[in-house]
């Protein structure tokens, strides 16, 4: 595991998406409320900060950015390659209260093709490689999903269910509801194949032409198998197929994919084709992109040694000409050194010096 | 029948969350039958954590409903919890297997004599608000719920509540105290669940010990 501080991280990911050719997106921190208000199923909580402006209009601080993105997005052709890293404001289950929460992301919208598709899905594996060496991207097709839920002639409540089910893992209620609603053996076989695949991206290609060959559209699922073989060649390690990665399908209507990094329980990175928006926002263009939920690596920020500073470096008489002198000496290798008169409670360094007569810094026990 | 599990090929310590109690013990016997037997947990002393590190497994007991807190929040990255806390709590984690202990029923009781009357607010005295109140808001029914902590059946015997929603297992406790069923709105039984994180990090590890509770509870079903 890397030592990560979140300004480094941030830095890192900046440079990232701007190598792709990303823009930086700046925005205000305030909105008007009635975005929100008419996309709550969108937002991570439902709750929002508002307050009444000076003209009368009722604006709210951003709980997310992706809509505001989306509604200040122009509807030329070509497309629109954006970033982020700004403060949402939300409230927090944990902390029983609203939060100001980092997260970083990015958007492409407008004419997306297969490419687009693939160079997210990278810039995503990419994101969470910066942060540890020991992270799963998990990448599943919303669209192909419900095309196949649709070929069992589920009903809607079904649909959903089956769904909420195969996000849970839960195999063997899944089961249960495709018989209860008269799924024959040969679909049922295909839905819990699809809802148990687990793998890595190639293998996953390979089985999925087994299991939806002939019942989906051959157009998509050839182009996921595409995507799947793309992602297996580009990072083997990091990306896994698994169809337990869900999302609202109001919104979400092609690929869709969350991140997790070891160390950290729950995911990271979430992020998908979300055309479903789109066209709720009256946007006729598509849509790809993600966001990294920057407040939930804390743990991993804290693993970082555990030191305030590398050096503490102690003085009584020198002069400060000396002291100086010692500091930065100290400080030649990268280190970083702490300046006291007395050792402070509740601090930890690696390191201690004092600095003896004639300006030299000597070890401490 | 005992099975015998190699230790973990990574050395990865899986840590278990059992809900404390006799379901609790049933599912320790679970383990053990299926090869996680732990001896430091079967003289217990005042130790709160248990470990065998040969078979790269650590348990500890908590609360039952904290058992999904605990998972959730990736301090145990397996736990055994009930359905109906998994249906109260709604927390994000895997559902892996049904491991048939615990069987009881979520219902709707009432006294004998009780007569829903459409045209009041039903008062609905329970420990599980969610559960409540998702039921009654699939037909629409108004209802005013009172949130207990226990002894949920005397609410409607005071006049607290016109109904309650609770577990019941056999049903001796209402018909004790002339209450009746109602309306079943699910069955419950305890179901081993995952942190969505470990699953992905200790995946194999897990799967085992899934496969292995599964054949174990195949084998006492045969």
């Amino acid at each position: 595991m890397k030592t990560l501080s979140q300004d480094g991280l941030t830095g890192s990911l900046c440079a990232l998406y701007e190598r792709s050719g990303y823009r930086r997106y700046k925005m205000s921190k305030f909105e008007e409320y009635d975005l929100y208000a008419r996309n709550k199923d969108f937002l991570v909580s439902e709750n929002v900060l508002t307050f009444t402006d000076l003209d009368g209009r009722l604006m709210a601080l951003k709980p997310d950015v992706t809509l505001s993105i989306i509604k200040n997005s122009r509807e030329a052709s070509g497309i629109e390659k954006v970033y982020y890293h700004e403060n949402v404001y939300r409230a927090s289950g944990g902390t029983l209260g609203f939060r100001e929460i980092a997260q970083a992301g990015l958007e492409c919208i407008g004419d997306v093709d297969e490419y687009c598709v693939c160079e997210v899905l990278s810039l995503a594996a990419k994101s969470l490689l910066e942060i540890s060496s020991n992270s799963e991207l998990d990448v599943s097709h919303l669209g192909l999903l419900c095309e196949l839920l649709d070929c069992a002639k589920l009903s809607e409540p079904a649909k959903v269910s089956a769904i909420e089910l195969m996000g849970g893992k839960n195999i063997g209620e899944l089961e249960k509801l495709l018989k209860s609603e008269g799924v024959g053996e040969d679909m049922r076989r295909r839905i819990i194949g699809v809802a148990q695949l687990d793998c890595e991206a190639k293998e996953a290609s390979e089985k999925l032409k087994e299991l939806l060959g002939g019942i989906v559209s051959g157009e998509s699922l050839a182009l996921f198998c595409d995507t799947c073989d793309f992602l297996h060649g580009e990072f083997p390690e990091t990306v896994k197929v698994d169809f337990s990665t869900v999302g609202d399908l109001n919104y979400y209507s092609g690929i869709f994919f969350k991140g997790y990094v070891r160390g950290v329980a729950s995911g990271i990175l979430s992020g998908g084709q979300y055309n479903g928006l789109m066209r709720k926002l009256k946007k006729s263009s598509r849509a790809i992109g993600f966001a990294l939920y920057l407040d939930l690596l804390e743990p991993l920020f804290e693993a970082g040694g555990g030191f305030d500073s590398d050096i503490l470096l102690l003085y009584k008489n020198a002069s400060p000409a000396e002291i100086y002198g010692a500091a930065k000496r100290l400080s030649e290798g990268g280190a970083s050194v702490c300046v006291m008169k007395e050792r402070p409670k509740n601090m930890k360094f690696r390191e201690v010096y004092r600095v003896a007569s004639g300006g030299e810094a000597v070890r401490e026990e | 029948m005992l099975r015998e599990v190699k230790p973990s090929v990574k050395n990865e310590i899986i840590n278990v969350a059992l809900p404390k109690g006799r379901l609790g013990d049933n599912v320790y016997e679970m383990f053990s039958k299926a090869g996680y037997r732990c001896p430091e947990l079967e003289n217990p002393g005042r130790k709160l954590v248990f470990e065998n590190p040969e078979v790269g497994i650590r348990f500890f007991w908590v609360k039952p409903s904290d058992v999904a807190i605990y998972v959730e929040k990736g301090a145990a990255d397996i736990g055994v919890a009930g359905k109906d806390i998994l249906l109260e709590y709604r927390p994000d984690v895997y559902e892996l297997l049904d491991i048939g202990l615990g069987k009881c029923r979520m219902a709707v009781a009432a006294p004998k004599s009780f007569r829903d009357d459409l045209r009041r607010t039903l008062r609905v005295a329970t420990k599980f608000p969610n559960v409540a109140k998702a039921h009654y808001s699939s037909f629409g029914r108004d209802i005013e719920i009172i949130k207990l902590n226990g002894s949920i059946e005397l609410a409607p015997i005071l006049g607290l509540s016109d109904v309650i929603v609770d577990i019941v297992e056999t049903g001796a406790t209402l018909r004790q105290n002339n209450l009746e069923v109602c309306e079943t709105l699910f069955e419950i039984s305890a179901r081993l669940i995952a942190n969505k994180s470990s699953y992905r990090f200790k995946g194999d590890e897990i799967k085992r010990i899934r496969d292995s509770l599964g054949a174990v509870k195949g084998a006492e079903n045969d």
